[in-house]
């Protein structure tokens, strides 16, 4: 295939990564116009993105770079760019999001305090995304993945002062939490999966001898039948390689990072939550998922220890969707609403990824419905980050309790708002509705029942949390009271505008979804018979029945209702009282505790990890240290010390006991010398 | 172009100046540091003009010069190839850039000890410095063991001097036990090159290969490896290094953490590249060793609440990081493990630097009354960030390349006896890294302003530019790891049998 553009997917990553220090460059008289350069960078990103996107319908992909640096006894390590669907279809994605973000970004951080330090992570954040997704080999992949954390670090961490106002958590009496902390949180957790992560890939390095990915798919059916021949390793890498995606993507059990991964400025939420980081773990499980499938339905003998990678993924992923669902039911911070969705919809897509490999037959559908969904979901998660920017500002408050406006001093924002909750439920026709449907088509196709029920249950809690933030906020009806200062109506063009595009491309995307679905799916099956040698044959499409078909989006409709209603008479119409329910029903209350403290799953790491850690340091400083310091630097010269008193004592300064002395010493030379001389 | 005595000239020059600095020094007081910083930035170009030629596969390099012809026949000579020259270039490099830090490091610590007049103080320093420098450049580049015993030596007297002088508290006994350590662990690193002499009737390394697999090799190797080992800090024989980094003067702090991690360089040199067979028998044994004290260290480190302490227990962890990639006498281990013990002391010696600058501006080395510096001092905050990245092996900089190359080792080793057991135990340690370089950071730069530290100003830039020169080369090792690579490479790998 011919690429016009070969300079365009190196420009891609390469302009973010720049434009995060032009502002540091330009001269200070320049003021914001720098921060707008930044933007500009961002937006040229996504204008070679776009030039990407004409390679695509040819077929196949393609590879561009070379030589990197040489690694001992003749081996080496690339560096390039793998063009392929998957790819150049999430760095379209990521850099338009990101551009949008960037845009609201502008006006939203006008005033606040480290403007330059938040472009230079932000926009390098955007970099080290568009870096992972377009190499072509795992270390340059890796490099771009640990920048994309690092830059989590400093962007939850903004406002790094920990002054009360950025606190989150709460309200009292539970406790709050500091952003420098919750920086410091995001980063030893994911680091924890990267650790993990990089010793996956270099077990694979070991059994392939490269980090190239279109080697490892080519070579797949060499290296992973001699892995296969020790059983476990197989087992051993799929977890350790799933380890670095579960933690970046939030799933289970790594997940507790991102419900406080909040406490950086909005537009990072949204950064983190559409465009970058938590995709990352989706993007990756897809891009090595091919390798897995490989081994257990093309490569003869069949190696069926490659099913643990889809039986992990999936179960972990439904367990996530469902996990994080239920928590949001009762949050109270809106952000922390909108990051529980977060992790239960990337739940959604590792279910769906993870179905994909369970049979044949769901393949197609499955991979296809996650990046679906993955495409969807950045979309409208991003403008509800957006909306919930707006919303926090004019409210001064992070709960939605305090919340109170109406539908009328904010006409947009509330209509842009509704739009992308509703595809949050995966209300029809928004875009929402199909890449749910195909999820939950998939997880019958291959069979999963069980998956499909807890999936199926997860819309009616997607439903119920969604209405819930959405009635509190807007739909309070009876005090129009204004008890939280000056709600200033819409806020300015520039910040409004990114999140309405992204409403309407929800609404847009919605309407053509089924023709966009076939044509992602169409994209795909070109990409596993070029480069991942998974021809038709091996992943049979099977002709499910009309009846067949319609049981997920029947069941989901069910479900979306069987959620909707309550929450629709509880906070919007306001026939329900909530509180009045909780206080006659004590296991509800207690359901509500348990949900409201993650399930303890924190609190467990917490105890476990951080208290056993900290309350270790004494003992080691005090015991374990000061014991061996004691007995080595107090205790050896003291018995020096002794035996120098003794030895005084046998300097009588008598000549005959002096020559018995020279006498034994010289003995004890020639005894020497001897043993020396045989050996 | 080849200069001529490119490498007497490393060595000599700044000997030299030392010498001169004790005659005019009184006149120059604390501009000296220009004058120590000026002799060793142009040993480092002689050194980079020698590694242009290896980079282009000229090389190696060799200059010899009769040393002794009476009772011993003995040469004095240099050797740079792939391996020696990175190493005592970027021990050069650091050396210069500490020379400039500490102008205004010492112009404060000689205020705090003598008071303002004492300006031969500037002049014991600088001159002993310079040594010190010479010390550890002659370690990489000698050819003869008597002569790199002398080096070892050349650089711990000076160390010893500086602490006793200018170090912390109790400083007069923490020198004298700094001393005995180390001079043990060099003791036993003569009974290593006596030994061998007895064997080989030769003290140039070379003549090691003729011990390889000989039964006295086995002898040589334990001596040499023990008395490294006690240089090194290994669990076991650490306890004199908390106390010895924390109580330097940072500046020296800073790179006594490259004397430390210098012990990989010999053990790569004498027993991996000479004389494998004998060493073969310690790779288990050393691996074990090296995750016990990574492990150890790890904790050790978390567990720190002094600020200078705690990159001194750091070094524990990180200096056997490279002890592991040795001990799987692996073609890979050997080179990441070299690769990472350059990135660490660049990286060491910055977050060394940092713990001084806290140090000099507030004068609080405890932790638990620091708090919220980054508004005060986003430089330091920033260089502190980036030398933490370096340590725990974030890319873009250098300290990712190196472990991932030595990983690769680790487990390949690992794969072939327990099934990769070691390795994932080894690799999950390097978690403890980041947690203990990244949890200080907190504790000291973020957060609000801890009281009484209203009025501290942001470090001069004599201190804090040479730190960001340093992060620039972690930073262009870590984007093009081949300008590492290319010349250690080649090297480790004629090594392997």
């Amino acid at each position: 295939m011919s690429l016009t553009y070969g300079f365009a997917p190196w420009l891609c990553w390469a302009l973010p990564t720049i434009g995060s220090v032009i502002h540091f460059v330009l001269p200070k008289g320049l003021g914001r116009a720098r921060y707008a350069a930044v933007v500009l960078f961002s937006f040229m990103s996504w204008v070679m993105a776009l030039l990407m996107l004409s390679s695509i319908p040819t077929h196949g992909y393609e590879e561009l770079g070379g030589f990197w640096f040489s690694l001992p006894e003749g081996a080496s390590v690339g560096i390039g760019i793998l063009l392929d669907s998957l790819s150049i279809i999430l760095a379209n994605l990521v850099a338009f999001l990101s551009f949008l973000i960037l845009v609201y970004s502008f006006k939203y951080m006008e005033g606040e305090p480290g403007e330059n330090r938040y472009w230079f992570f932000m926009s390098l954040f955007i970099g080290g995304m568009l870096m992972l997704i377009l190499a072509n080999n795992f270390i340059f992949f890796f490099i771009g993945w640990k920048i994309v954390g690092l830059c989590s670090f400093g962007l939850i961490g903004h406002y790094y002062t920990d002054d009360r106002k950025y606190w989150i958590g709460g309200p009292p009496p539970h406790p709050f939490q500091k952003p420098s902390r919750c920086g410091l949180k995001a980063l030893l957790v994911t680091t924890f999966g990267d650790v993990a992560l990089l010793g996956g890939i270099i077990i694979i390095y070991l059994y392939s001898g490269t980090f190239n990915y279109v080697e490892l798919y080519e070579t797949a059916g060499v290296w992973l039948s001699k892995m296969s021949e020790t059983p476990g390793i197989l087992t051993i890498t799929t977890l350790l390689l799933l380890a670095g995606p579960f933690a970046k993507s939030a799933q289970f059990p790594f997940h507790e990072w991102l419900p406080e991964a909040m406490a950086g400025p909005t537009p990072v939420s949204a950064l983190i939550h559409a465009a970058t980081m938590v995709k990352a773990g989706v993007y990756f499980v897809a891009r090595v998922l091919p390798i897995f499938y490989f081994a257990a339905w093309v490569a003869t003998p069949a190696i069926q220890e490659a099913l643990v990678f889809f039986v992990v993924v999936a179960a972990v992923g439904g367990f996530t969707a469902f996990l994080a669902g239920t928590q949001a039911m009762v949050a109270l911070e809106l952000k922390k609403a909108l990051a529980y969705s977060t992790m239960s919809v990337i739940g959604y897509m590792m279910l769906s990824l993870g179905v994909a490999g369970m049979s044949p037959a769901a393949l197609v559908e499955g991979f296809t419905s996650g990046i679906f969904h993955l495409i969807n979901h950045g979309i409208f998660k991003a403008a509800l980050f957006l909306c919930a920017g707006v919303l926090i500002h004019a409210s001064h408050s992070i709960y939605i309790t305090d919340m109170n406006f109406s539908s009328k001093e904010m006409k947009f924002t509330w209509a842009f708002m509704w739009i992308a909750s509703l595809a949050l439920i995966g209300v029809p026709p928004l875009s929402g509705f199909w890449s749910k449907d195909g999820i939950l088509l998939s997880c019958l196709e291959s069979g999963q029942f069980a998956l499909f029920l807890l999936a199926a249950l997860t819309v009616a809690v997607t439903s119920f949390y969604t209405i819930r933030f959405m009635g509190i906020m807007f739909h309070k009806g009876h005090s129009v009271e204004k008890a939280h200062g000056d709600h200033k109506g819409e806020p300015s063009i520039l910040m409004l505008l990114p999140y309405g595009i992204l409403a309407v491309l929800t609404v847009g995307i919605g309407l053509i979804g089924p023709w966009v679905k076939e044509s992602i799916q169409e994209l795909f099956k070109d990409q596993f018979y070029a480069l991942h040698m998974i021809s038709a044959e091996h992943s049979v499409h099977a002709s499910v029945s009309p009846i067949a078909e319609a049981v997920p989006i029947a069941v989901s409709l069910a479900m979306i209702a069987v959620g909707a209603l309550p929450a629709y008479r509880a906070y919007i119409s306001h026939k329900l009282d909530v509180s009045r329910i909780l206080k006659r029903y004590e296991i509800l209350r207690g359901l509500h505790v348990f949900l409201w403290n993650r399930w303890y799953i924190d609190a467990f790491f917490n105890k476990v990890f951080v208290n056993s850690v900290l309350a270790s340091r004494e003992p080691t400083a005090k015991y374990i240290e000061g014991g061996i310091d004691l007995a080595l630097n107090v205790g050896i010269p003291r018995i020096f010390s002794g035996i120098n008193n003794n030895i005084r004592k046998l300097q009588t300064g008598i000549l005959s006991v002096n020559m018995l002395y020279i006498l034994g010493f010289m003995l004890i030379l020639i005894i020497a010398f001897l043993v020396l001389g045989v050996l | 172009m080849q200069v001529p005595y490119a490498m007497l000239q490393v060595i000599l020059a700044p000997v030299l100046v030392a010498f001169l600095t004790v005659f005019f020094g009184k006149y120059l007081g604390k501009k000296l540091g220009w004058v120590a910083f000026g002799v060793l930035a142009y040993t480092s170009l002689l050194m980079i003009n020698i590694g242009i030629d290896l980079w282009n596969g000229l090389g190696p390099f060799y200059e010899e010069y009769r040393w002794s012809t009476s009772l011993f026949d003995m040469k004095f000579g240099f050797l740079a190839d792939g391996l020696s020259l990175p190493v005592a270039l970027i021990m050069n490099m650091i050396c210069a850039a500490c020379a400039l830090y500490s102008i205004h490091y010492m112009e404060h610590r000689i205020e705090q000890l003598f008071g303002k007049e004492e300006k031969g103080m500037y002049t014991v320093y600088f001159s002993i410095y310079l040594l010190f420098a010479v010390g550890l450049v002659g370690v990489a580049l000698s050819t003869n063991l008597i002569q790199m015993y002398v080096f070892v030596e050349l650089a711990l007297i000076p160390s010893y001097i500086m602490i006793d002088l200018f170090g912390y508290v109790d400083r007069h006994r923490i020198a004298m036990m700094y001393f005995i350590w180390n001079h043990i662990g060099a003791a036993m690193f003569l009974v290593g090159i006596a030994l061998a002499f007895v064997g080989t009737g030769s003290f140039e390394i070379t003549a090691l290969r003729n011990l390889s697999n000989a039964s006295l090799g086995f002898w040589v190797c334990f001596f040499v490896l023990i008395g490294w080992l006690v240089k090194m800090a290994t669990f076991g024989f650490h306890v004199w290094l908390p106390y010895a980094h924390g109580e330097h003067p940072t500046s020296i702090a800073a790179i006594i953490a490259t004397i430390v991690g210098l012990g990989n360089y010999v053990i790569v040199r004498l027993l991996y590249g000479e004389m494998l067979e004998s060493f073969r028998i310690f790779g288990t044994p050393l691996l074990v060793l090296a995750i016990i004290t990574i492990i150890y260290g790890g904790f050790l480190t978390l567990a720190q609440d002094d600020f200078k302490r705690l990159y001194a227990c750091s070094t524990i962890s990180q200096t056997a990081y490279s002890i592991l990639g040795i001990a799987t006498l692996t073609t890979m281990g050997v080179a990441g493990g070299v690769f990472y013990f350059l990135s660490h002391i660049l990286g060491k010696c910055v977050l060394f630097s940092i713990a001084g600058i806290v140090l000099c501006q507030t004068g609080i080395r405890d932790m638990r009354n620091l708090g919220g510096l980054a508004r005060k001092m986003p430089l330091t905050a920033t260089l502190c960030i980036l030398g933490s990245m370096v340590l725990s092996a974030f890319p873009p900089l250098s300290g990712f390349q190196g472990e991932w190359i030595m990983f690769v080792g680790v487990f390949q080793e690992a794969g072939a006896s327990t099934g990769f057991t070691v390795a994932i135990v080894a690799i999950f340690a390097t978690f403890l890294t980041v947690a203990y370089t990244f949890w200080p950071i907190l504790r000291v730069f973020f957060g609000p302003l801890a009281p009484g530290l209203e009025n501290v100003k942001e470090a001069p830039l004599s201190m804090v530019l040479p730190l960001f020169v340093l992060m620039l080369i972690a930073f262009i090792m870590g984007i093009y790891p081949e300008s590492v690579m290319r010349l250690i490479g080649p090297v480790v790998s004629s090594m392997a049998p």
